[in-house]
Order: structure tokens, then C-alpha cells, then sequence
């Protein structure tokens, strides 16, 4: 029997641990040629707001050493046209769909969950580091209240499972993961962005946004490593993975799958690479599957 | 779009800080004038989007000037090494057939510039290229074409007008039926004033990050109605019609 690269998060089974981040990939519809949708496990649009929103105005993104900073402020044309001429494209494109969403308001979260509801999505992606959640400068991913409160109103509004991606600019993540799982979250993505500031002397101005790229690996992994050793839902890794060994490095720590951020920008065929890098490490160390190797250097705690 | 890994085929400076490489053309797409490559270049996590300024079966050239560090480091690469280039990126310049024409840009601009008159010429165009520069020695006469009219300004008066490229452009007792611009922000911004009764199309520069249209990075304001709306540079451009855009 060939090697696969096949897992499952929860009870969604996927083709491979390959995941196409928010924001990286537009909304997905594009055409893009670099692509091989046989070697990635699903897509996760562009987070999708209620009304369109129009995004910030420039500058909206600045290289940093080994990063970016972005600040594209969600541009997307909102729900009722994302499902409606969107939505079907990708649907017959990718095996697995995951829709990301965000929201001002509790309600605003609810509404829009129950139009995506209404059609075969593998995924709902919850983003909860938009920084406008109420009018305050908060995002919800950094209060563990809030947290558990919009997982627990998404989860009653739906049976399609959801994933909460968490933002690690907080002091105790593991605290936020625990409520989100509390709240009946179902898988978690770690991580969102960092904040962070470039400085464009030229322009002389500067780009006050998050941070992705190589540099924020290690903050990363460490965030994944700390939530897996406290829940028993399954983890997407992400940030700054920009080649095969990044990946294993986060299942190693705990993650079941891997997203694919801002490293496609450098190297558009890093989906090629890491997937060939897989299949080989599997074959050399001997192992079955990509699970024999998730949190082999992490345990879980017990009792915590 | 395409990737591929293209050797150094010339990597010379021009004068000053303009370089003009060509690399060996191992793509399978025909580019067109307007179109763009994303190079890679070094550990430069970004890739640095450059016009075509040549393009044959076998070579494909750009003109770059040295601004800063991803562009420096480019300077530096030989002959015989290889760079990771994608393309052809954008949309590119609509090609009219036998009208008289006027193309007009100055510093990096001239790159697609170049490519363009080559193009115009091809279909009967009478080509007029306004070209502006500093100083005589940032004319790069051995890059242009024959069969084209070049109208000369340098800010100095080393050659040809002395001033700026527009003014020279103003005055002058032609009626050109399309205009295409590239360059300085302020130079495309005073062609607008044109576009009211003639097609003016340019290209314009955005900071970018993936050069394919995924990202919403490199916009710019269009007009849409009575407002606008937020456009790609790089995938809904590098080319606009001049009227469309909202300046800053
Ligand atoms: C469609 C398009 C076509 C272009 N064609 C040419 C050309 O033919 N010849 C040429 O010399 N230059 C051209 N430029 C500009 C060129 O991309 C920049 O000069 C180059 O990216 C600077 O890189 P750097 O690392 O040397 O500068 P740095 O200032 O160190 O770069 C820092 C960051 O800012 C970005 N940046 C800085 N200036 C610009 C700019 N003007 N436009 C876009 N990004 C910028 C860089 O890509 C990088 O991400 C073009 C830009 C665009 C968008
Ligand atoms: C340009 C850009 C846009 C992004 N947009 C979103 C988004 O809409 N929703 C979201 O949840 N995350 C978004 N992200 C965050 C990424 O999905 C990912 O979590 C982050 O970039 C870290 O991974 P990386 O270092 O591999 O890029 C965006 C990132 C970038 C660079
Ligand atoms: S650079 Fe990403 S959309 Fe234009």
C-alpha cells in the first residue's frame, strides 16, 4: 500500500494535512495555477463579514525581516454575495470547503452562520482577532468570556462543525483554547497574525498591522504546543511555515494539520514541496501515518 | 502564470543606478507590454514586481534602478546564475492599429515604455515617445527602436528640452488619437487631465505581496458610481485608463 497523507480533524476526514489559510488564497474562486487540489486537505476562504466591507485604505502591507505586515482590514463582498456567487465555484473545485467568517456582534455572528448553514460547507472557521467587535478595540479571541460566548451561540445555531481560530496576542492562550472548547468548539486554528508595526521611511509613514511570515514560527509552534497539552480537540498549526520540515515541526508539537499562510506568496509551489517533503519523511522514519507523528514531542497534562 | 528558474543572460549597469537585465526566456506564455515578472530575489521574503522591457522568444529584459535593499542585491547577481521569476503577471497596454500615438513616461517608467513602441510600430502606429530624464546619461539611447519619433527632455537641459517631459508634451502641435503613459506618480496624474477626450492608459506601481491577485494588498481607488472601489494593481492592472483612478 502507497503512503497517504491522510487524517482526520474530528470528524471531518481529509485527503491531506495540507490547509489553505484565510486570506492567503483570495476567496478561493481565482484561478490559481499552482495549485494541485489533490494535495491539499481544504481551502478556508477569505473571512466573510455579514455586509461587504470595503477594507482599509493603503498602505496595506510592508515586507519585514523574514515576514510581512498586512493590514487588508477583511475586503470581502459579504455574505449574501459570497454564497451566492462564490460559494458554488469553490464548492465544485475543492473536495473540502471551509468558510471563515467574522462578525461586529454576537447577532451579526448568528445571522451570517445561518445563511452559510444553509449549504453544504465542511467548515465554519470562526475569525475572532477582528479588532472591532463591539466598538471596542477588543478582539474577542482575547477575552475568554467572549470567546465562549460566541463559540457557544455559533454552535446552537449549527450541527456543521466549527473551527476557532484563536489570535496569540494574549498572555495565557491556553486559557482562550480551553474556552473555546468549553464553548463546543471543534478543531482550533493557532495562529492568527502578530501585531506588529514596519516603518517605510521613504513613504515616511508606517503600516500598524499583523505579522506572518518565517519570523513568527517559533510563536507558533509554542502557542500549539502549549493548547495541545490542554484540550482533546485537534489543532490546524500555522505561521511561518515555508517548507516540508516547518510542517513536521508542528506536528511534532501537536498540530493534526498544517496551514499554508503567506509562505505561497515567496514560493508558490510550497504546497509541491511540502507535500513531496512528507511523503519522504513518512517513508524514512518509518511511520504509517501522519498521525503517528502528531504531539510525539509534547504530552498531554493531566488533570488540568 | 508560469514560475520558472531563468540564468543571467547580461546584468549591466545602464548609467547611474539603472541596471538592464536579461534573462534566458524559458516560459511558455507570450508576455505583452504591460505585463510584469515577480522576481525573488535572495532572502528577501517578498518577491519585487519589474515591468518587461524586452521580450523575444529567447530573452526577456527589465530595467531597474537601485532603490533599495532587494534591488541592490540584484545588481549583484552574474552572468550564468539564476533567478526565480513569475509571470507574466497583469493585465498589459490595449493595442490599437495604424493611429497616431503618443507614449510618454520618464525614470523606470520608459522600461514597459519601450516594450510598448515596439508593439505600436508592429501594428502601423505613428509612434510619438516623450521621453524625460534627469540627465543625458539616463537617456538609454542603445535600448531604442527605430521607426519612432523621440521627443527629448532632460531636467538639466543636457539634451534635448530643457524641463520636465510633461510640459514638453503640452506644448506640442500634434493631435495623438491614443496616449500611454508610465513613471513618476505626478507625471500620470497631470495626463488624466487628457483623458476626457482621448483614451489615456498607464501604468501604475503599488507595493506588493503576492503579485497574483490573492492577497488585496496592492489597491487603488476606482471609480465606481458616485464612489469607488477598491481595484488590484496586479491583477486588475498594472494598466488603467487614466480616468478611472482616484489619486490619493
Ligand atoms: C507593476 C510594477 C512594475 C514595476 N516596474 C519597474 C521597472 O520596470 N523598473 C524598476 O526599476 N522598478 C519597477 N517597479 C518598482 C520596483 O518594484 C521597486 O523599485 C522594487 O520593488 C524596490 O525593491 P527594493 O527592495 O530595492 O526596495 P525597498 O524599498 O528596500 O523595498 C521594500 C519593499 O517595498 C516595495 N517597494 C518599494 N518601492 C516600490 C515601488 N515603487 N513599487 C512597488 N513596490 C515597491 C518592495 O517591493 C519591497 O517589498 C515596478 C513596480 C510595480 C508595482
Ligand atoms: C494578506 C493576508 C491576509 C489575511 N487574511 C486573513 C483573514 O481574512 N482571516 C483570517 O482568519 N486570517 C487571515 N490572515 C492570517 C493567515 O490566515 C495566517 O493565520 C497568518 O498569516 C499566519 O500564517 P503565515 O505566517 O504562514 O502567513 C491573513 C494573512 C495575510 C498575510
Ligand atoms: S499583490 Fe496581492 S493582490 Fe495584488
Amino acid at each position: 500500500m502507497g503512503l497517504n497523507l491522510e487524517i482526520t480533524l474530528g470528524k471531518i476526514k481529509l485527503n491531506s494535512p495540507l490547509i489553505l489559510c484565510s486570506g492567503i488564497f483570495g476567496f478561493g474562486n481565482e484561478n490559481i495555477k499552482f495549485i494541485d487540489e489533490r494535495k491539499i486537505g481544504a481551502i478556508v476562504t477569505k473571512t466573510i463579514t455579514y455586509e461587504p466591507w470595503p477594507g482599509n485604505p493603503q498602505p496595506r502591507i510592508y515586507e519585514t525581516n523574514y515576514g510581512m505586515i498586512n493590514r487588508i482590514g477583511l475586503q470581502n463582498p459579504g455574505v449574501f454575495y459570497f454564497m451566492r456567487n462564490i460559494f458554488p465555484k469553490l464548492r465544485k473545485k475543492y473536495k473540502r470547503v471551509f468558510v471563515s467568517i467574522s462578525g461586529r456582534s454576537e447577532k451579526e455572528f448568528v445571522e451570517i452562520i445561518k445563511i452559510v448553514s444553509k449549504k453544504r460547507i465542511d467548515a465554519i472557521e470562526l475569525n475572532l482577532s477582528c479588532p472591532n467587535f463591539e466598538n471596542e478595540k477588543k478582539m474577542i479571541s482575547q477575552s475568554s468570556e467572549l470567546t465562549f460566548k460566541i463559540v457557544k451561540s455559533v454552535k446552537n445555531e449549527t450541527d456543521i462543525p466549527v473551527i476557532v481560530k484563536l489570535t496569540p496576542n494574549v498572555t495565557e492562550i491556553k486559557e482562550i483554547a480551553i474556552s473555546a472548547e468549553e464553548g463546543g468548539a471543534d478543531i482550533l486554528s493557532l495562529i492568527n497574525t502578530i501585531k506588529g508595526l514596519a516603518v517605510d521611511f521613504k513613504k515616511m509613514r508606517v503600516i500598524d498591522g499583523g505579522l506572518s511570515g518565517p519570523s513568527i514560527k517559533p510563536v507558533g509552534l509554542k502557542c500549539v504546543y502549549d493548547v495541545y497539552k490542554v484540550v482533546n480537540i485537534p489543532i490546524i498549526g500555522m505561521g511561518g511555515i515555508t517548507c516540508g520540515l516547518d510542517a513536521i515541526e508542528y506536528f511534532l508539537v501537536g498540530a493534526s494539520a498544517i496551514g499554508i499562510g503567506s509562505g505561497f506568496y515567496s514560493n508558490p509551489q510550497i504546497i509541491d514541496d511540502i507535500y513531496k517533503t512528507l511523503k519522504n519523511f513518512l517513508r524514512k522514519n518509518k511511520f504509517k501515518s501522519i498521525r503517528e507523528m502528531i504531539g510525539l514531542l509534547n504530552e498531554k497534562k493531566e488533570n488540568f | 502564470m508560469e514560475r520558472k528558474i531563468c540564468k543571467i543572460l547580461k546584468n549591466e549597469n545602464l548609467s547611474g543606478n539603472y541596471y538592464f537585465l536579461i534573462l534566458e526566456n524559458n516560459f511558455k506564455k507570450i508576455f505583452k507590454p504591460g505585463n510584469f515578472i515577480h522576481i525573488k530575489i535572495g532572502n528577501n521574503f517578498l518577491r519585487r514586481p519589474f515591468s518587461i522591457a524586452l521580450f523575444d522568444r529567447e530573452k526577456i529584459g527589465i530595467i531597474y534602478k537601485v532603490v533599495g535593499k532587494g534591488t541592490d542585491e540584484l545588481r549583484k547577481k552574474k552572468k550564468g546564475e539564476f533567478l526565480d521569476i513569475l509571470g507574466p503577471c497583469g493585465n498589459f497596454f490595449p493595442i490599437y492599429k495604424n493611429k497616431k500615438v503618443c507614449i510618454i513616461g520618464g525614470g523606470t517608467g520608459i522600461a514597459p515604455l519601450i516594450f510598448l513602441s515596439k508593439v505600436l510600430k508592429k501594428y502601423g502606429n505613428d509612434v510619438y515617445f516623450f521621453y524625460g530624464a534627469r540627465d543625458k546619461n539616463l537617456i538609454f539611447f542603445k535600448l531604442l527602436l527605430t521607426g519612432i519619433n523621440y521627443i527629448f527632455s532632460t531636467d538639466n537641459g543636457s539634451y534635448g528640452k530643457k524641463g520636465n517631459i510633461f510640459d514638453v508634451f503640452k506644448n506640442f502641435e500634434e493631435n495623438f488619437q491614443v496616449i500611454y503613459g508610465a513613471g513618476p506618480e505626478i507625471l500620470l496624474k497631470k495626463l488624466s487631465i487628457y483623458s476626457e477626450n482621448i483614451p489615456v492608459y498607464i501604468s501604475v506601481e503599488n507595493y506588493m505581496a503576492c503579485g497574483m491577485g490573492l492577497c488585496y494588498g496592492c489597491v487603488i481607488r476606482i471609480r465606481k458610481n458616485n464612489g469607488y472601489e477598491y481595484k488590484r494593481v496586479c491583477k486588475d492592472g498594472p494598466v488603467f485608463k487614466a480616468s478611472e483612478i482616484i489619486w490619493d
